[in-house]
């Protein structure tokens, strides 16, 4: 009986270090997943990717080139067009959506009727795939039998079929609409929670001051907003830079790489296209120049940012 | 809209008038974005001459089912309809159980690395070198002999999308009092079953989150299954395999498989968000802003 007591008496220490080596044990093997996912998909790319940027590589042979794949890209128009139509369309974009959002989620915030079926309905399209949507947009903007240009003669807006996606003055446009139309409704979902940290007794004292909807919406609103709208706005400026995935769909960048975009160009490079063979290295250098780009946008974006909080 | 608003603010008689006027704008706006898909649904009813004629016809002169059996049958739809399903089954059991246990994990414990491995998943939300990661990602599934299978999709897609689950099932855990793990322990459970017993019940309504935008995640997989399908279509899921009949020759004229597709496509990922609305918009706002 005393022996019993006392081999527990010394197990117990013992049990308790068990416990704990188990515990460290189950903390390496439940974190082994995500950090397995981590290194393979995350971190290897990117350390990959500065292998070949000193080389001339289709994917079978490499050569190394020395110093090539950057005095390329430094005369490579069509990277640098694609660049300048990435901050045009980025730039769009913004322009567009943010205020669109804003507008829908402060309307949303007054308590229209319908208001619930509306917020699922705006939400809808980023359910949907971007490949898709854009396919249907394409079906959309046909040139022949768009359904598009179909509404536009029977209104007598047009006369004469517009070829949205084959036109350069057009295609910019286009893809703009889909981009507006596939996300709104995100940035709508972040301004209503923005919207809804706003305590309520604020409201109440511009009405008792006699403020009227649009004087509350720019005094009170959108100053009250602001911590929520920078990081809004910052989530637009990288997720804007990235989008090739409906462009890739709608043009492939065309028509005469109007709606060239960086990454879209990046990817034909590495992956080739029905007339070109791969140029990973290359695509490579371009890839990590445009992630500095992005990276320098954000930057000063941030920058600009903080500077407007001192200003007001 | 401003317009309307201060028409509001000068008199608070036509408050109702300005509120109908709004709900006006909101209904305008909800059925621009309600158009394309419902433009493409209906349109998947009519025969493909009338497709290819146009007109401003939402509803099909005649309805028929032909697209969608000859899509299934001939266009092998309903091979890519399964990978579809594969992919995104795949993709939501993988990320449940990664962003699950991590999730758990880092908000838990503290071991060594721990920041490490929050800095690098923030960090690569972030850094965004596009799709230059899918050839090295292809590469070695090659030499893995994994390109043939949908695995690597799943596991490049998961991986991918993993941050955003973690912190949303982290930012939850804070939401869980730390008694609960310590009275288990004293109870005996080790921190594995304390996970599997006490945590994993309680984590139900953001796991039920991250299963659906993880699910949508996969289902909608676009440029990831196009590289490692190139040269296998048997593989291919929808999103491929609708668009690749738009790039081919003689899938150009074939409006009304397209539209079948597409609506395939579209169908079974939106009865599940009408079902399920308030899991997606929620999972946003906390995962992304929040967290």
């Amino acid at each position: 009986m005393s022996e019993t007591k006392a081999k527990t008496a010394v197990k117990a220490p013992k049990r308790g270090m068990d416990a704990n080596t188990s515990a460290k044990i189950a903390t390496v093997l439940m974190m082994f997943p995500a950090v397995l996912l981590l290194c393979v998909v995350s971190i290897y790319p990117f350390l990959w990717l500065f292998r070949y940027v000193f080389y001339d590589y289709n994917g079978m042979t490499s050569y190394f080139t020395g110093l090539h794949n950057f005095t390329r890209m430094f005369g490579d128009t069509a990277f640098w067009a694609s660049v300048g139509h990435t901050f045009e369309y980025a730039i769009l974009k913004i322009i567009f959506i943010i205020p669109l959002a804003l507008i829908m989620a402060e309307l949303m915030s007054q308590k229209i009727r319908g208001s619930g079926v509306f917020r699922v309905i705006y939400f809808m399209p980023t359910i949907i795939s971007t490949a898709i949507s854009a396919m249907v947009f394409g079906f959309i903007f046909a040139a022949y039998n768009g359904v598009l240009n179909a509404v536009l003669r029977a209104t007598g807006i047009i006369s004469q079929n517009i070829n949205w996606l084959g036109d350069s003055n057009t295609a910019m446009w286009a893809v703009l609409i889909v981009a507006v139309w596939g996300g709104f409704g995100n940035y709508m979902i972040y301004f209503m929670s923005g919207l809804s940290s706003i305590p309520h007794d604020v409201y109440e004292s511009a009405m008792i001051d006699g403020a009227g909807g649009l004087t509350t919406f720019f005094r009170i609103t959108l100053p009250m907003l602001s911590p929520m709208f920078k990081v809004i706005m910052m989530l637009a400026i990288t997720a804007a830079f990235k989008d090739y995935e409906s462009i890739m769909v709608l043009t492939q960048g065309g028509p005469d790489n109007r709606t060239q975009v960086m990454f879209l160009y990046i990817y034909q490079l590495l992956f080739g296209t029905s007339t070109t063979k791969p140029q990973i290295g290359y695509a490579c250098v371009l890839s990590l120049v445009a992630a500095i780009i992005v990276g320098i946008v954000t930057g000063l974006y941030m920058l600009l940012a903080r500077k407007l909080d001192d200003v007001m | 809209m401003f317009k309307k608003e201060s028409s509001g603010e000068v008199m608070s008689t036509s408050t109702h008038v300005a509120r109908f006027i709004l709900f006006l704008f909101m209904l305008i706006v909800a059925l621009l974005t309600l158009y394309p898909v419902l433009y493409v649904v209906f349109g998947s009813f009519k025969e493909n001459g009338e497709l290819l004629i146009g007109g401003i016809n939402m509803f099909p002169k005649v309805w028929i089912v032909d697209n969608f059996i000859e899509a299934w049958q001939k266009a092998d739809f309903s091979v890519y309809t399964i990978n579809s399903v594969i992919i995104a089954v795949g993709v939501m059991i993988l990320s449940l159980i990664s962003s699950g246990m991590a999730g758990y994990v880092l908000s838990r414990r503290n071991f060594k690395g721990k920041k490490l491995i929050y800095g690098l998943l923030m960090a690569f939300m972030f850094i965004n070198v596009g799709s230059v990661s899918l050839r090295p990602l292809f590469e070695l599934a090659i030499s893995l002999h994994l390109n043939t299978s949908l695995f690597s999709v799943i596991f490049i897609s998961a991986g991918t999308a993993q941050a955003t689950y973690i912190f949303l099932v982290d930012s939850y855990m804070k939401t869980l009092p730390k008694e609960l793990d310590e009275a288990a322990t004293i109870d005996g459970c080790t921190f594995f079953q304390v996970y599997i017993h006490i945590i994993l019940p309680l984590l139900r309504p953001i796991l039920a989150t991250v299963a659906l935008l993880s699910f949508r995640g996969g289902w909608n997989e676009y440029i990831l299954p196009l590289v490692f399908t190139m040269t296998d279509q048997a593989k291919r899921p929808l999103t491929v395999g609708v668009t690749m009949l738009k790039n081919s020759g003689d899938g150009a004229a074939a409006w009304n498989i397209m539209f079948a597709g597409a609506t395939i496509a579209i169908i079974p990922i939106l009865l599940i968000y009408i079902v399920a609305s308030k899991y997606f918009i929620e999972g946003l706002t906390g995962g992304a802003v929040k967290g």
